[in-house]
């Protein structure tokens, strides 16, 4: 019962044109791998909500004050003492403090200073980190030894102790003052990181395969590792600005941060602190935005660290 | 009926992504023997393990989903049975050895613990009875001192060693059945002949049926009595071995065995090439799935052919259109090989240009 | 070793060559407590436009030659003379020089290619690193190469995941081609690749050694693949070569029991052949190369293993035939398969 007896051979069937393709096509173009982690940290609902938070966010305190009249965060609108302390309201939506500022203006004014700390001494943090982490994995050795031991050191002493005598004798109050020191507890963890992702990445066979063609040190460290190794870093760097927050808030809640004329959510919560019984919203207000900031960072961080897994699959 | 002990009928499992079903088994079918052993021969992606993980159940689902089709073990459907029933019969009734013994071995339980496991399971033996019987076992497997290596850990043994505990794991209850999954691929030659002769002779002993599943030809000559070739999720020969060697009736088959530098042949210069790469089963081409890269394709070929007797042959099967044996089919062959080659050499050198001509 | 056959040039010549990794213990003060003899006193030559199979099991050291000769290791000892110049302890921009004359293939084209990278930049990568032309040049040469492997040149611009293994291995092969090397280290080149893929790879290396002149060696644990790409063929076996030998005479008349039992172990298609086939099975495992075994490395699983193998290292030497090396007490007894 060959088919092809009963179909008579030869003739099979008709015949058809050579097949002409040097390869087969590529059967369907691939997504390229940005857009699966896109759509990978699409499909997470708590990550999304935690960057939305984080957009309107930065909206609210950078974008408000041009945009609303809550622009003015030192003018004291109310002198009446007793209209001070005040709740919310259509002209101050978060009430006036004790001594009649708007509320509003300055939650705003605080989280740019929030904000802009905790995202400037990130970024420093991570420079230095990675490229400590980088040199000191990459390298090996006595390199190594130095570079970690050093960092082991750092971790080890208490930070809120050391921020605190630090900030005392070396801090202004200014900004620029606590993200330098900010900055200088947050470079460890991400050293440490990076330090273990070129010690396996250095192994990788595509590495030596640069190395087989002449590529130097830096090429192969900052061309073929660093790329790949980009997905733990920036999850680290995204939950470090929630750390940084929180830093910068304990700080200025303490004194020891930003000092006034500047202020923060720390000092805004440390000002309203002795308020609470009379009204609780000049402490509710900066204390729920970091919490609600640092949440959504962490969610955002959870999100990416799924989206980034290297174990992907395309699905 | 009645006289297959394992009889795989148009099974379908195709797994959910986000783009679609890809049809990693695809209308499977064959039957295995009491006793009998069958090598199942494919490339990766072919869907060879997937069939035996499908038999066995062992799918996740999701994504692994079964479309049809049906799993008759001892005239009993498997795809049908509870699964706490499925639980005695995987271990007890069916053996599975893996590519790497190492994932499949308890790290933090020690070898003879793991032997033991499936006796007091499913043969219901006291733990001093199943650790006698896993010494036994285990000398019956070729470890030395087994007495002692009974209380070694996995990490303890070297790769072919480890093997040899699968082995011994899988065989501990009796099973009728042993399914092999590249058995061999992780380890050395030299290791790779030990095992198969250990696997051999002791389905041998105990009349197991072997289910031997592998990407080299040369392992299921000297192990199997039939096989079967896989192509993209279907079988597209099947075969007593010494049949299929002498006398491969699809494009597939001759392809493959054309395509391996063999140690007994003279040297070519050139070895036959199968052009091309195996499809995407995401997005199957209509037809036979080998026809882009099979030079014996005719337009009929956009159908998929059923898998039917072989003429003048009762146990030789094939899904091909074309009578491969046929001299006008193996010119027409020819003559399309020789108008590829040239075609490419065209292709390559006016591509090359254009894609110049749109960078400068 | 081999004397240098008139008309051809000897464009490799390893002499002795010792790689031994270190264990070490403890975590600031490092106390080195042993040594991976991973490759223990090798000596061979490649003439120039030949190929030379390193055929081994896994742990046998024979990854590591291919990657000392690329010196991505630097060796313990021994010289690695490339074109009459001592590659072993070179270092800086000289090395860097050789090393573009200096290729190699990895086996695994899923781990060899950078996934961040397109493939066009590549196969461009070395000829940037090496300033060969301008930009257009380079890709220009770089879609040259891509028809030279069998690849479409529109494919410059996608990146690797997109590729199958198959055509992942010719991504490897052009970038390695882009500096035109003369010598390329194709370490197990074909053995992640589907078996119907292999032939596709092993004729384009064919085709490119004689396009380009090129000298290969080539490294597998296949002898069946082996035979059919080399001209020459050194067997190794835990950090030594045991066996070197012209092709066809290897086959026919081995004269090592670790080379005839390889040759017994390969599995052939042919369910008569392996019928009749008498198979010698090694017993045991490879030996660690820490805890190297006392005189013949192989006597541990040696069928023909007396007491003086136990006790004497057998030297390399020169055996009957042409240009064959054997190390064994007992050469004259193998038999062949």
């Amino acid at each position: 019962m060959d088919i092809s007896e009963r179909l008579n051979v030869p003739s099979t069937g008709e015949e058809i044109e050579p097949f002409l393709e040097v390869t087969p096509q590529l059967v369907q173009q691939r997504r390229s791998q940005g857009r699966i982690i896109f759509d990978r940290f699409i499909r997470n609902r708590a990550a999304i909500v935690g960057a939305i938070f984080l957009i309107l966010l930065f909206l609210f305190c950078f974008v408000g004050p041009l945009v609303t009249t809550h622009n003015q965060p030192d003018q004291i609108h109310v002198t009446d003492v007793a209209q001070t302390l005040a709740g919310p309201s259509w002209q101050f939506p978060f009430g006036t403090d004790d001594t009649g500022r708007d509320m509003m203006a300055r939650a705003m004014a605080g989280g740019q200073v929030s904000l802009l700390i905790a995202l400037i001494s990130m970024f420093m943090a991570v420079i230095v980190g990675v490229s400590i982490g980088a040199f000191a994995g990459f390298y090996g050795g006595i390199i190594d030894t130095l570079l970690m031991r050093f960092t082991d050191v750092i971790l080890s002493v208490p930070l809120y102790l050391l921020l605190f005598v630090l900030s005392a004798s070396f801090t202004d109050g200014s900004p620029k003052s606590v993200i330098l020191l900010i900055s200088f507890f947050g470079w460890q963890y991400a050293a440490r990181l990076v330090r273990g992702e070129f010690l396996s990445l250095r192994e990788r066979e595509y590495v030596l395969a640069a190395r087989t063609i002449g590529a130097k040190g830096f090429r192969i460290m900052f061309r073929h590792i660093l790329p790949n190794a980009a997905g733990p870093i920036i999850v680290n760097a995204t939950l470090l600005i929630g750390v940084n927050i929180i830093l910068e808030s304990v700080m200025s809640y303490f004194g020891f941060g930003i000092k006034p004329p500047n202020s923060s959510w720390g000092t805004l919560v440390s000002d309203g602190q002795g308020f609470f019984d009379v009204d609780p919203l000049l402490l509710m207000v900066p204390a729920l935005l970091i919490f609600f900031t640092v949440l959504s960072v962490n969610l955002v961080g959870d999100g990416l660290r799924d989206a980034l897994d290297p174990y992907m699959t395309e699905r | 009926m009645g006289e297959n002990l394992l009889e795989v009928q148009d099974l379908k499992l195709y797994f959910k992504v986000k783009a679609g079903k890809v049809r990693a088994v695809d209308g499977v079918s064959f039957t295995i023997k009491p006793g009998e052993k069958l090598g199942v021969v494919g490339e990766s992606g072919c869907g060879k393990s997937v069939t035996a993980l499908s038999i066995m159940r062992l799918i996740p689902q999701p994504p692994g989903e079964y479309a049809g089709g049906s799993v008759l073990f001892e005239d009993q459907d498997l795809l049908d049975v509870p699964e706490s029933a499925m639980r005695k019969i995987r271990g007890g009734q069916i053996g599975m050895i893996f590519q790497d013994p190492m994932t499949c071995l308890n790290p933090t339980m020690t070898v003879g613990k793991q032997i033991g496991e499936g006796l007091r399971i499913h043969l219901k033996l006291s733990g001093d009875q199943a650790l006698k019987r896993a010494i036994a076992l285990l000398e019956q497997v070729g470890i030395p001192d087994a007495a002692t290596r009974v209380n070694s850990y996995p990490h303890q043994f070297s790769g072919g060693m480890r093997q040899r505990v699968m082995i011994a794991i899988a065989l501990a209850c009796n099973p009728k059945l042993l399914i092999a999954d590249e058995p061999t691929t992780a380890l050395d030659v030299t290791v790779q002949a030990q095992i198969l002769e250990l696997i051999n002779g002791v389905c041998s002993e105990f009349g197991t049926a072997v289910m031997l599943i592998t990407h080299d030809l040369g392992v299921v000559a000297g192990m199997t009595d039939r096989v079967v070739v896989m192509y993209a999720g279907k079988v597209v020969e099947t075969a007593p071995t010494g049949e299929l060697f002498a006398n491969p009736r699809h494009p597939y088959t001759l392809g493959l065995l054309a395509s391996v530098p063999r140690l007994d042949e003279k040297r070519h210069s050139e070895l036959r090439t199968i052009e091309g790469a195996p499809p995407d089963l995401l997005s199957p081409p209509p037809g036979c799935p080998f026809m882009p890269r099979c030079a014996f394709a005719r337009a009929i070929c956009r159908t998929m052919p059923p898998l039917e007797l072989v003429a003048g042959n009762s146990s030789h099967l094939k899904a091909c259109w074309v009578n491969v044996t046929d001299p006008n089919e193996q010119a027409y062959a020819d003559r399309r090989r020789k108008a590829r080659l040239e075609a490419t050499q065209v292709a390559i050198s006016t591509s090359a240009d254009v894609t110049l001509q749109q960078t400068s | 070793m081999a004397e240098t056959l008139v008309g051809s040039k000897t464009l490799l010549d390893i002499r002795d060559l010792k790689m031994y990794f270190p264990l070490t213990r403890g975590i600031v003060l490092q106390r080195v407590i042993g040594y991976v003899r991973a490759v223990d006193g090798i000596s061979f030559t490649i003439e120039q436009g030949q190929t030379l199979g390193l055929v081994g099991e896994s742990g046998s050291g024979k990854t590591t030659i291919g990657r000392t000769i690329v010196r991505l290791y630097k060796p313990t000892e021994g010289q690695i003379i490339f074109d009459n110049q001592d590659l072993a302890q070179m270092g800086g921009e000289h090395l860097r020089e050789i090393r573009r004359r200096v290729q190699m293939v990895f086996q695994d084209p899923f781990a060899s290619l950078n996934p961040r990278f397109t493939i066009g930049s590549l196969i461009a990568e070395p000829m940037h690193i090496y300033n060969i032309g301008s930009s257009s040049e380079i890709r220009e040469k770089t879609s040259e190469l891509l028809s030279v492997v069998g690849l479409r040149p529109e494919y410059i611009n996608r990146y690797p995941h997109e590729f199958s293994g198959g055509q992942r291995q010719r991504i490897a092969v052009a970038r390695a081609l882009s500096i035109n090397p003369e010598f390329i280290v194709l370490d197990e080149p074909v053995s992640a690749l589907d078996v119907s893929v292999r032939a596709q790879v092993l004729n384009l290396l064919q085709r490119l050694q004689n396009q380009f002149n090129l000298t290969y060696l080539f490294v597998s644990h296949d002898l069946s693949v082996v035979r059919h790409v080399a001209d020459r063929i050194a067997v190794m076996y835990l950090g030594r070569i045991v066996e070197l030998a012209d092709r066809d005479e290897l086959y026919a008349a081995p004269k090592h029991p670790y080379t005839q039992a390889l040759l017994s172990s390969i599995p052939i298609p042919d369910p008569q052949i392996e019928k009749r086939r008498h198979r010698i099975i090694l017993s045991g495992d490879l030996p660690s190369s820490i805890n190297i075994p006392s005189g013949c490395r192989f006597h541990t699983r040696c069928p023909m293993a007396q007491q003086i193998c136990r006790e004497v290292d057998p030297i390399f030497e020169r055996k009957e035939g042409r240009e064959h090396y054997a190390a064994c007490h007992f050469s004259e007894e193998v038999r062949p398969v």
